[in-house]
Formats: structure tokens, C-alpha cells, sequence
């Protein structure tokens, strides 16, 4: 636009000028923000900070009484859209934009607006059952985004004492409502994201007016919770026409009390249930061991572990019996035998020549044995040996002629 | 006695088991009853170990 050096330099006129039909070639547009400051001191114009509903920023707006006076009421912090069209002021370079109308955001409006970014970020699965992320059961830090001294805070942090009294929190007071609330709760949930000993995060406040817990359903705010890693219990106290934020939250709390049970496991009801499960295993432990003392001991019970001599017993009885057995046999062997003899004996005697000898007859054998059968063989003086039934005796042959036979 | 350390309560019950039962039968040599019944007494006092020592641990841990 300008051709310009250090020799040759646009002087501000021109340059605010410049502006100003650069400006005023804009048309009127429509700017959705909430009032924070409402000035109707001088003459007929009303001057108006207009501020962006979720980030520090703002712009001046200024308008005619009339166009105030048509919207009423206007209380501070009110949700308006504008019709203004950009205006530059030349005489001291400020940019402004003039309002012809101003309307206030109805809450009909304002939660078909939130139905419809809910809707939006359902589509995008923020509030899907499989992204809430467990909460601990013993949380190592639980931070705390919260009001300044309020009922809120005390509520969390005298709750989680009483039930686990080395509870530790790590807590950002800032503010909950108005024109900083999403910008500070964004920070410290930021914050408290990024600082690794923090294990949940709880962002609560009391309730309000369906105004008030607008900052909690901003789409920034409900999306940077979403992103976070660190699981968020979120304790806006409203029952209905939740906060989106209570969408997006790993659990949500119905009060900051229910938040910090949630958050906090009760050590007296720890304790107990740990005792009552110690008991329960001693006592199965127990029973077990006596019952498998009464197995061992009826093992051992049984007669051939009882008495070991059994074994012997049984076995010596067994071989007693065997002797007994063996004896008798022989026994009867014995006896069997000695009968035989007997009758050997009988036959023997039966058959020998002692029988004749007992009638009175003698047999006669020559010295060398040999029986004489034939007197005509022996020679007068030859040693006869007479054997009688009695025993045997000798006698000398005195005659050498035939003798007769006694017929 | 050297497997007292390493042989399990379960497996020393069951081997009694099993010793009584072979015992019981009948059908063992006098040489080996001997054997089995020496195993057995062996095996009780491993099982008798296991179980007083569970018992004495119970104890200790009582609060």
C-alpha cells in the first residue's frame, strides 16, 4: 500500500487513515461473547468489553443507550451475540466495533448449542465406555482443581482424610465460574496432567446456575480432559443438565464427597475385609492341615504300620507251622521204617539155617570153611568145626571108612 | 532320607499311600516289607514335617 524507507516514512495520519477505509469496508458481523464490562457514563454511547466465553480475550464494543436499553437486563457476564461492524478510531489507533444490536444468548439456545456439541464429540467417541481409565485403588497424589475456600475443596479433602488420613493432594484453586474459569481450570488441569506423582485428578465446585457450569461443558476444557492420561473424576454439583465435562470424566461424582470416597479407599473398611481374609485363609489352612494329619494318621494306623512285628510275626508263625510240618513227616517216615526192618528182620530169620540148627542139627566145615558133605573126604585127624544152633565147637575125624547114612 | 528336602507333602502322602497298600497286600518278600516299611516311617515324618511346619508358620503369623 505504501511505499516506505527511512528517508521517506508514511506519517501516522496516513497510516490511520489508511486503516480506517481499510476498516470501514468491512461489513457488520455477528460476535458471540460474554459482557464483562458495561460502561454508560458518557453521553449517548454505552462502551461494552466483550469477551471471547472460553479464552483471555476480548474486544471493545461500543453502541448507542438504545441498543443497551432494548436487550436488558444485561448482569455481568451475560452470554450476547452482537451485531457490530468493525470501526477504527483515528484519533487514538484503536480498533472498535459499533453494535447496532445486541441479543442475549437464551439458555434455550445455549443448550441446543451444548446438545449439539455433545453431539458432536459423542460422534468422536469422547464419551465412549473404553476410554474411562480405572481409577487407582490407593492414589500416590490426587489432584485437586477447586474454588478459593470453598465448600468444595473441604468437602474432598476432609473426606479422604478421615477414610485414608496420609492421603496426599497436590490442589490448584482457581477459578470456577466467569470469565477465567476455563482458561485456569484448563492451566491446572494441565498442570496436574504433566506432574507424574499425581495418579487422579478430581476438578469439582459446588453447584451453580446453569451459567455458572458453563465453563465446565467448553469444548476445549471437555476436550483437553479427554486427552488427559491421569484419570479425572469430575464433582460438578448439578444434577441434571450435567456438564459435558462430567461426559468426559473417568467417573463421575454426584458431590465432592462421593468424589473423594471414590478417590480414597476407607482404611478402618480396608483393614477389616484384609483381617477378615487372613482369618478366612488361617481358618482354611487350619482345617486342612488337621485333616491331612488325620489321613497321615490313619495311614499310619493301619495294622501294618501300626505293628511292624506283624511282618515278623506272621512270618515266623509261618515258618513254625512249616517245622512242625517237617518234623511230623519225618516222623512218620521213622516209624514207617522201622517197621520195615521189623519185617526184613522176621523174613530174614525166617529164611536162615539157625531154625534147623535149633532141631539138633549141626553143620560141619573143614578149618578153610568148607562145609563137609562127604565123609569119604575126610582124612582120620582132620580139625572138623561144628556149628550147633547154640554156637560152635570142634571135634577130629577118628574114622576113615563109608559111613551109612541114617536113612 | 537325602529327598526329605526336596520331595513334596502331596508326593510323600501319596507314596504312603501307595507303601500301605503294598504292605497290605501281601505279596512284597519279607526283604523288601522291611524296606517298604521303612520308607513308609521315612515318609510319615516328612508328611509329619510339612504339616507341623505349616502349623508352627500359622502360628508365628497370628496378629
Amino acid at each position: 500500500m505504501f511505499e516506505t524507507s527511512s528517508e521517506s516514512p508514511a506519517s501516522v495520519r496516513a497510516v490511520t487513515e489508511a486503516i480506517k477505509e481499510y476498516v470501514e469496508r468491512l461489513g457488520p458481523i455477528w460476535i458471540e461473547g460474554e459482557i464483562s464490562e458495561l460502561n454508560e457514563r458518557s453521553g449517548m454511547m454505552a462502551f461494552i468489553r466483550l469477551r471471547d466465553a472460553s479464552v483471555d480475550m476480548s474486544i471493545s464494543v461500543m453502541c448507542h443507550k438504545s441498543v443497551i436499553a432494548a436487550a436488558q437486563p444485561l448482569p455481568a457476564n451475560t452470554r450476547v451475540v452482537v451485531y457490530a461492524k468493525p470501526a477504527w478510531y483515528s484519533k487514538n489507533g484503536s480498533l472498535s466495533f459499533s453494535a447496532r444490536e445486541i441479543r442475549q444468548v437464551g439458555v434455550g439456545e445455549l443448550l441446543a448449542r451444548l446438545e449439539a456439541l455433545k453431539n458432536l464429540l459423542a460422534g468422536e467417541g469422547l464419551f465412549n465406555a473404553d476410554r474411562k481409565v480405572a481409577l487407582p485403588l490407593l492414589p500416590q497424589k490426587i489432584g485437586l482443581i477447586c474454588g478459593r475456600n470453598t465448600d468444595a475443596e473441604k468437602d474432598v479433602v476432609e473426606n479422604a482424610k478421615r477414610r485414608w488420613p496420609a492421603v496426599q493432594f497436590e490442589i490448584r484453586e482457581v477459578a470456577v465460574q466467569g470469565a477465567a474459569a476455563v482458561s485456569e481450570v484448563s492451566a491446572a488441569l494441565r498442570e496436574l496432567e504433566a506432574d507424574k506423582t499425581v495418579s487422579v485428578i478430581i476438578i469439582t465446585r459446588g453447584g451453580g446456575s446453569f451459567e455458572d457450569l458453563l465453563p465446565f461443558s467448553d469444548e476445549g476444557l471437555v476436550r483437553l480432559a479427554a486427552s488427559c492420561l491421569t484419570p479425572i473424576v469430575s464433582a460438578i454439583g448439578h444434577e441434571k443438565d450435567a456438564p459435558l465435562l462430567d461426559l468426559v470424566a473417568d467417573y463421575r461424582a454426584s458431590t465432592p464427597t462421593d468424589a473423594a470416597k471414590r478417590v480414597v479407599p476407607d482404611i478402618a473398611e480396608e483393614l477389616a475385609m484384609i483381617t477378615a481374609l487372613q482369618d478366612r485363609t488361617r481358618r482354611y489352612l487350619l482345617n486342612l492341615i488337621d485333616l491331612e494329619n488325620t489321613k497321615i494318621a490313619n495311614l499310619m494306623g493301619r495294622p501294618v504300620m501300626k505293628d511292624p512285628q506283624l511282618l515278623i510275626t506272621t512270618r515266623a508263625e509261618l515258618i513254625a507251622a512249616l517245622r512242625d510240618r517237617a518234623n511230623r513227616s519225618f516222623a512218620n517216615r521213622l516209624n514207617l521204617a522201622k517197621a520195615e526192618l521189623k519185617q526184613v528182620k522176621a523174613r530174614v530169620r525166617a529164611l536162615s539155617p539157625q531154625a534147623t540148627l535149633d532141631r539138633g542139627y549141626s553143620v560141619v566145615q573143614l578149618t578153610n570153611g568148607a562145609i563137609v558133605t562127604d565123609p569119604k573126604t575126610l582124612k582120620p585127624g582132620d580139625l572138623l568145626r561144628l556149628r550147633l544152633a547154640k554156637g560152635e565147637t570142634h571135634a577130629t575125624s577118628s574114622v576113615n571108612k563109608e559111613s551109612r547114612l541114617i536113612p | 532320607m537325602t529327598d526329605a528336602k526336596k520331595i513334596s507333602y502331596e508326593a510323600a502322602r501319596a507314596e504312603l499311600a501307595e507303601v500301605v497298600e503294598a504292605l497290605e497286600a501281601g505279596s512284597a518278600t519279607l526283604e523288601e516289607s522291611l524296606k517298604l516299611w521303612e520308607r513308609g516311617e521315612e515318609l510319615a515324618k516328612i508328611c509329619q514335617e510339612w504339616l507341623d511346619g505349616a502349623k508352627k508358620k500359622l502360628a508365628a503369623a497370628k496378629p
